[in-house]
């Protein structure tokens, strides 16, 4: 029989033995504001933060636009970021070395970057340039070229990364499992075939272009250490920018059901895996928070019961974690893990093993507090950044959360019960409605995969 | 090389020290306070308080990196380093990271060519566990048979998955220094052979602790909200009685001039494109020609104004991006050996390397033929200035940390964070040029050339654009 671990979880720190000493007593918490800005709308519907922040003589400059992968239909896959790499590629008053030379003489360098549900436009410069980096974005924003005559390298760029991360086990795992997870929603095309990369045209990227990118989409954050007249440069930078089209939103509706996928790897050392589901729970839902403290106990950090299992007791793998993957008005969990082949099976029914105790018992009191501890660490350091910042600002606007979402966070991750915990699991992540991909040498792995195949 | 996730030393939290206090004119400069002292055991100890967030960061530098380990057992020091996680005398295996995380923070570790580090940052509160819980893996590690096992597994997977497993794995990081280099210290296989890795016994174990680990050989740096006085009593407190060890000579550690350019095939049966690699031996770090070589990075190789980029990329379109740059698994400043300038990419196979090559060159002889303008030079200065200050508050204060610690373990002078600037400020087009002709010079060179192997099934035939 298997020696479970269980005696190992059920406290957080150590029996004191005689011989050993107790940690010192911890010191009083000090308090902590959540860091807030300045909010304001322009007559083109564009919406403006401004936080000061930092000690450093650092800004960072970022538009988030409401648009991203979720915006492509089944035959424009990757087409946001091609548009992405040619709004780089100069304005029409700009050539695309003054917009890297002008970046680079601040201290920084644009970067356009395209998510799922939103993307952005990023430069991060010293203090004294904020005012020239906000024109430079702007500039960037409304008026690029989207030349055809790069079009060819680009193109040819995102042929040979696409190729780069197709080799890799974990882009073939992450393909299968959004594919598996949601079939007919963006969500599930990451990757576009070559011949429908090679087919875009200039005028795809112009038109996906107007049809995404605009004033009222676009929410302009300045975060970092600046002189507050900024503000009016911004105005006069961007007012006169067209309002564009409203925000358009089509989360899936994905339904959780068993499947495995194994995708053949010859010869890997390793097996990839994904394990997990869509959960239907979107951040304004009163589960979000628990389901946030259900994860990081069970697989979302070091000291989780998954991490534990697999890698400190077993040593089967190095970085397996799990999480939870926010989409708008939708959320998946999983499990991922790149595990010694041999013990490809073992690893599986160890995971299966850790949510099944988690469904069936609460965590211990002491459990509980550590992970809440944890979360309200972590949620201090997600905001004592720029990046990180704009990063809460905008998941909050993303999802259309109440003003004191922030403010009240850390409190609701207190409010969460041990009951809440081992419910979450119970109602979310049911073993026999998971999608499980395995990337891996399938003449090896194919028999211990076997219990899993869904009946 | 990390403990937990992090195979480079890539940031995942972000942290910035400051204020919320209402805006004030942005100062164009930042100076770090630095305190700076040593216990009578030799424990190097530098201290820069910063209160912007209830926050503290807490590192501990041992002076013993992957480049010195035993000639045996390739791979040591970083399985070394997994083992300082498995456990001491009053926190048993997984304890640490329990008193971590559940008192609201974050940790890890990392192997680097000349030091080991370990660090946390936690709430301000935390401190003082933090400073008895790495005292006591200073002082009191326990290690036994079933936790080297594991952790043996554990660093096996590491390997597998950043490396035997992934295509373009270990370019250029783990290879380049390998076919650059003759002396072993900087030239052998430092993740580990797989062999050596599962060979390395508690004894060896035991014997690299009672060396290397000890106070005499460490730096602790703490950056964040904590009242210096009460830190200093506690360092005392934890750190104060452990015993100096006996410290083996520095090995030699000096590779020979290179004479002629050396030009390697590497064969990567997972790899989907070709790819290419150029090194070049760095100066002696801390000399103006190493500055120099900083600001002649900043103008080649990054961002996209960078001469190779323009090059390369906009005007070729050879490639999508040219990476690299000065210690691939750090940064500028926090090594103590030979060190390389890497610049590497990956390209389609219709392209020849050749033909990347004598592209990439007439970048190169341009700034050894000219100096470069003042315009190029204050370009390249800004951008360092910039990415230095993000790093300075990456992590709660983790890079701010490491340049003190670094300093502290290698010139004994952490303050000397203070001074890297100006000694930028002072290089000139002309050291610039004369440093690109002794440093750039084509027989200063290794090629590293990455032949694909096949192609995944569905991402064949790709052409590129040209």
């Amino acid at each position: 029989m298997k020696t479970r671990f269980v005696a190992a979880f059920l406290t957080f720190f150590p029996l004191i033995a005689q011989d050993r000493e107790a940690p010192p007593p911890l010191g009083t918490p000090k308090p902590f504001a959540v860091p807030s800005g300045d909010t304001f709308t322009l007559k083109n519907g564009m919406k403006v933060t401004l936080a000061q922040y930092g000690a450093v003589p650092l800004v960072t400059v970022r538009a988030d636009i409401a648009f991203g992968h979720a915006n492509e239909s089944s035959d424009q896959v990757w087409l946001s970021d091609l548009m992405a790499q040619l709004i780089a590629e100069g304005t029409t008053t700009r050539t695309a070395q003054q917009v890297a030379n002008e970046a680079a003489r601040m201290g920084g360098q644009l970067s356009v970057d395209i998510g799922a549900d939103s993307s952005s436009a990023t430069i991060e410069v010293l203090s004294e340039f904020t005012p020239d980096a906000v024109k430079l974005l702007a500039d960037v924003l409304e008026h690029p070229l989207l030349p055809a005559s790069e079009l060819e390298r680009v193109r040819g760029n995102l042929l040979r990364q696409l190729a780069v991360q197709l080799a890799t086990p974990q882009a073939q795992a992450n393909r299968v499992f959004a594919a598996t997870l949601y079939p007919d929603h963006p969500y599930g095309r990451l990757f576009p075939t070559e011949d429908q990369l090679k087919r875009y045209a200039i005028d795809d990227v112009r038109k996906f272009s107007a049809a995404n990118v605009g004033a009222q989409r676009t929410h302009l954050y300045v975060v970092g250490r600046f002189d507050p007249a900024v503000e009016q440069t911004i105005q006069a930078a961007f007012e006169n920018w067209n309002s564009g089209p409203p925000a358009k939103r089509d989360p899936p509706n994905a339904v959780a059901k068993a499947a495995m996928v194994v995708v053949d790897r010859p010869g890997a050392v390793q097996s990839t895996l994904r394990l997990g589901l869509p959960v239907a729970i979107a951040p304004a839902d009163a589960d979000y928070i628990p389901m946030q403290l259900t994860n990081a106990l069970l697989g979302g950090s070091f000291t989780s019961r998954i991490t534990n299992n697999i890698r400190e007791q077993k040593g089967y793998t190095y970085s397996p974690f799990s999480q939870v993957v926010t989409r708008y008005h939708s959320s998946r969990w999983l499990e991922s893990a790149d595990v010694t082949t041999k013990f490809t099976g073992d690893s599986i029914r160890e995971i299966y093993f850790e949510i099944g105790r988690l469904r069936k018992d609460p965590p211990s009191a002491a459990e509980l507090k550590g992970i809440q501890n944890f979360m309200g660490g972590i949620f201090v350091l997600q905001n004592s950044s720029n990046q990180g910042i704009i990063g809460q600002l905008s998941f909050v606007d993303l999802h259309g959360l109440p003003e004191d979402y922030l403010k009240t966070y850390i409190q609701k991750v207190n409010a969460v019960s041990r009951a809440d915990i081992q419910r979450i699991t119970e109602s979310y992540l049911t073993p026999g409605k998971m999608t499980l991909v395995v990337v891996g040498d399938k003449a090896k792995i194919e028999d211990s995969l076997k219990p899993f195949q869904p009946k | 090389m990390p403990h937990i996730a992090r195979l480079l030393p890539i940031t995942a939290i972000g942290f910035s020290l400051a204020s919320l206090a209402p805006a004030q004119p942005a100062a164009s400069e930042f100076t770090v306070p630095v305190t700076y002292y040593k216990l009578s055991n030799g424990l190097k100890v530098a201290l820069s308080r910063d209160t912007t967030a209830p926050v503290v960061l807490v590192a501990v530098y041992y002076n013993i990196g992957f480049r010195i380990e035993p000639k045996n057992r390739t791979g040591f020091a970083h399985l070394f380093e997994h083992l300082m996680f498995e456990g001491s005398k009053n926190l048993p295996k997984g304890e640490f990271d329990k008193l971590i995380e559940a008192n609201g923070g974050l940790n890890n570790g990392s192997t680097r060519f000349d030091f080991t580090n370990y660090y946390e940052v936690v709430p301000s509160h935390v401190l003082e566990d933090m400073l008895w819980g790495e005292a006591d893996r200073m002082k009191n590690l326990a290690l036994n048979e079933e936790n080297l096992k594991n952790q043996q597994g554990v660093v096996g997977n590491e390997v597998k998955v950043n490396v035997i497993n992934q295509p373009y794995g270990g370019f250029p990081w783990l290879d380049m220094p390998q076919y650059a280099n003759k002396n072993w210290y900087n030239a052998h296989n430092f993740y580990g052979d797989l062999a050596d890795i599962e060979a390395a016994t508690l004894k060896d174990a035991k014997d690299f602790s009672h060396t290397y680990y000890a106070p005499n050989n460490a730096a602790l740096a703490l950056v964040g909200d904590f009242d210096p006085e009460q830190a200093r009593k506690w360092v005392e407190k934890y750190f104060g009685g452990i015993p100096a060890s006996q410290l083996p000579p520095k090995p030699d550690l000096t590779e020979p001039r290179q004479q002629a350019e050396q030009r390697f095939t590497k064969t990567d049966k997972l790899a989907s494109k070709p790819a290419l690699a150029v090194a070049y031996h760095m100066p002696e770090r801390g000399t103006p020609a190493h500055y120099a070589m900083v600001l002649l990075d900043q103008i080649l190789l990054q961002g996209d104004d960078s001469l190779l980029t323009q090059q390369l990329v906009k005007k070729n379109g050879f490639t999508d991006s040219v990476d690299g740059g000065i210690n691939l698994l750090g940064n500028q400043f926090n090594y103590n050996g030979p060190m390389l300038w890497i610049a590497n990419l990956v390209h389609d196979s219709s392209v020849k390397p050749d033909q990347i090559l004598a592209s990439a060159d007439s970048v190169l002889d341009s700034v050894r033929q000219k100096p470069v303008t003042q315009e190029q030079l204050n370009r390249a200065l800004v951008k360092f200035r910039a990415h230095y200050y993000q790093d300075l508050t990456q992590f709660g204060g983790l890079g701010r940390a490491d340049l003190m610690a670094s300093l502290a373990l290698f010139d004994d002078n952490p303050a000397a964070i203070n001074t890297l600037e100006n000694n930028l400020r002072a290089v000139t087009p002309e050291l610039i040029q004369k440093t690109a002709q002794e440093y750039l010079r084509p027989t200063n060179r290794t090629i590293l050339l990455v032949e694909a192997g096949a192609p995944p099934k569905d991402a064949a035939h790709s052409g590129g654009g040209q």
